[in-house]
C-alpha cells in the first residue's frame, strides 16, 4: 500500500468506524510505523463521527458483543456500497440488458442486506457514508469487473468473520446471507462466460483485504454529505 | 429420528422480517421446502433413508453434535456424488449440463473425502441409493440436481450455529460452493440463480423430507 492509499483508508475509517475497533484491525495488518501513522489520522477524526452516532441514540445491543458490533459494521458499510453501486447502474441503465437485469436482483439483495444488518446492529448501526462510483455504473467492463470482485470477496470475507463471530444467533443469520453472495458470483461468472464453481472448496480472506479493495475503488467519498447543517469551519 | 430438534438459533426468523419489510421475496422454511417441493403425492418410502439416528443442532456447539452435524452433511455429500456419478453415466447428459453433473460431481467426492477423513473413524459408512429416472431422463436430472443444491444450501446454512468453530470454519468453504451449484443448475434451468436475498437454513427431518418427495432411496 501507498501512503496515499493508506491516508485513503484512514478516511474510510474514520467515517465507519465509531469506537474504534474496526481502526484496530485493520492498523493490526499494517507495519509498525505506517499504523502509527494510520492512528494518528483516524484518532483526529473519531471524535466527530462518534458525536454523530452519539447523537442518534447509541444505546448497546446488551447481548451483541464488541467484536460482533465491529464486524457488523464493517458488513453494514460494505452492504451500503454495494446496494449503492448497484442501485445506480439501475438508475443510468446504460449497461447491457443481461447485466442489467442481474444487478437488478442483486441490487434488490444488497439493500435487504443493508435492512438486516442494521437490524441485527440496532442502535448500534452507522449511517451509510456517501459513495461516488466514478463512472462505473455506466460501463459495462469496469461495471462488471467491479461486481465480480466485490461479490467474491464479499463471500470469502464472511467466511473469515464467521469464525470469528461470538453469537451463535449472528452466526446463523450472515451465513443466510453468505451463500446468497457465493450465487451472485456463480451468477455473474456465468453471463460473462466463466464457469460458475470452479474449486471444491472456497477460501476465507481476511477484512482488511476487503478494505484494501474498498480504498482501491475510491468509491467512499472523502467528503460525506451532511444532510443538516453544514460542517462548521474552522475560523481560528 | 431420535430426540426432537430443540430450537437453534431463530435469527434468521427477525432476518425474514426486515427483508419481507424490504418487498424481497423471503421464505419461511416449512414455506421455502414446501415451494421447492416436487410432486407430494403417492409417495412411499420404505425405510429410513437416513439412518444416522439423532437429529443434529439440539445444544450449544460440541465435538459430539460436530459428528452428528457432519455425518449428516457426509450423508448428502454421498448421495449426491452418487446422483452426479449416476447421471453421468445413465442419463445421456451433453453441452453445460454434462459439464455441470461433472463439476459439481467432483466438488461432491472432493467434500466426502474431506468430511470422511475429518470424521476418521466415527464417519457414516457409505450407503447406496436408488435414483429411479432421475438420473437417466435429462428433464427429470436438472430439476432433481436443483433441488438437491438447494437442500445442501439449507442443510449447511441450518447448522451454521450449531458447529464448533473448527467444523463451521470448514463447513462454510463448502456450503459456499453448493451455493454456486445452485445458482448455475438454477441458470442452465432457466429460473431464478438467486432466488432469495437469504437462503433459510433448514433442519434434518425438513431435509430427509424433501429427499423423500424425490423418492430416492
Amino acid at each position: 500500500m501507498t501512503i496515499d492509499e493508506e491516508l485513503e483508508l484512514a478516511q474510510i475509517l474514520r467515517e465507519i468506524d465509531c469506537d474504534g475497533a474496526l481502526e484496530e484491525t485493520a492498523a493490526a495488518a499494517l507495519p509498525r510505523t505506517r499504523r502509527d501513522l494510520l492512528k494518528a489520522v483516524v484518532g483526529a477524526g473519531t471524535a466527530a463521527v462518534g458525536a454523530m452516532v452519539g447523537a442518534r441514540g447509541a444505546q448497546a445491543a446488551p447481548t451483541t458483543s464488541r467484536g460482533d458490533t465491529a464486524i457488523l459494521r464493517f458488513d453494514l458499510v460494505l452492504e451500503y456500497l454495494q446496494a449503492g453501486l448497484y442501485t445506480e447502474a439501475e438508475r443510468i441503465g446504460a449497461l447491457t440488458p443481461k447485466t442489467l437485469a442481474w444487478a437488478r436482483v442483486v441490487g434488490a439483495h444488497e439493500r435487504a442486506h443493508v435492512q438486516a444488518i442494521k437490524g441485527l446492529l440496532g442502535s448500534k448501526a452507522v449511517p451509510s457514508p456517501s459513495f461516488n462510483f466514478r463512472g462505473v455504473t455506466e460501463v459495462e467492463q469496469p461495471f462488471i469487473k467491479t461486481a465480480v470482485a466485490f461479490e467474491e470477496l464479499t463471500g470469502a470475507l464472511l467466511k473469515w468473520q464467521a469464525v470469528r463471530l461470538d453469537s451463535r444467533e449472528i452466526i446463523a443469520a450472515v451465513a443466510t446471507l453468505h451463500s446468497v453472495e457465493t450465487r451472485h458470483a456463480a451468477w455473474i461468472r456465468r453471463i460473462i462466460g466463466l464457469q460458475p464453481a470452479t474449486k471444491a472448496f472456497d477460501q476465507p480472506a481476511p477484512q482488511r483485504q476487503m478494505a484494501r479493495l474498498i480504498a482501491s475503488t475510491h468509491f467512499i467519498a472523502r467528503r460525506p454529505k451532511m444532510t443538516r447543517k453544514a460542517r462548521p469551519r474552522y475560523t481560528g | 429420528m431420535g430426540e426432537a430438534a430443540a430450537s437453534g438459533p431463530r435469527a434468521t426468523d427477525a432476518l425474514d422480517v426486515e427483508l419481507a419489510e424490504e418487498g424481497v421475496a423471503v421464505y419461511s422454511r416449512g414455506r421455502f421446502l414446501t415451494l421447492m417441493g416436487v410432486g407430494v403425492a403417492g409417495v412411499t418410502v420404505t425405510g429410513a433413508l437416513w439412518a444416522g439416528g439423532a437429529d443434529a443442532a439440539a445444544s450449544a456447539p460440541s465435538a459430539a453434535q460436530d459428528q452428528k452435524i457432519l455425518n449428516f452433511a457426509l450423508f448428502l455429500e454421498d448421495l449426491k456424488s452418487e446422483f452426479y456419478a449416476d447421471a453421468l453415466a445413465r442419463g445421456g447428459l451433453t453441452g453445460e449440463v454434462r459439464q455441470f453433473a461433472q463439476v459439481a460431481g467432483d466438488h461432491e467426492q472432493a467434500h466426502a473425502r474431506f468430511l470422511r477423513k475429518a470424521l476418521g473413524p466415527h464417519a457414516r459408512t457409505r450407503q447406496t441409493f436408488r435414483f429411479g429416472q432421475l438420473t437417466r431422463d435429462r428433464a427429470k436430472f436438472i430439476p432433481a440436481a436443483a433441488e438437491l443444491e438447494e437442500l445442501a444450501v439449507a442443510a449447511y446454512n441450518g447448522q451454521a450455529g450449531n458447529l464448533t468453530k473448527a467444523a463451521l470454519g470448514a463447513a462454510i468453504k463448502i456450503v459456499s460452493v453448493e451455493g454456486r451449484h445452485a445458482a448455475w443448475i438454477a441458470a442452465i434451468a432457466a429460473e431464478e440463480p438467486a432466488p432469495r436475498a437469504a437462503d433459510p437454513g433448514a433442519d434434518v427431518p425438513e431435509i430427509t423430507a424433501a429427499l423423500k418427495r424425490l423418492q430416492i432411496r
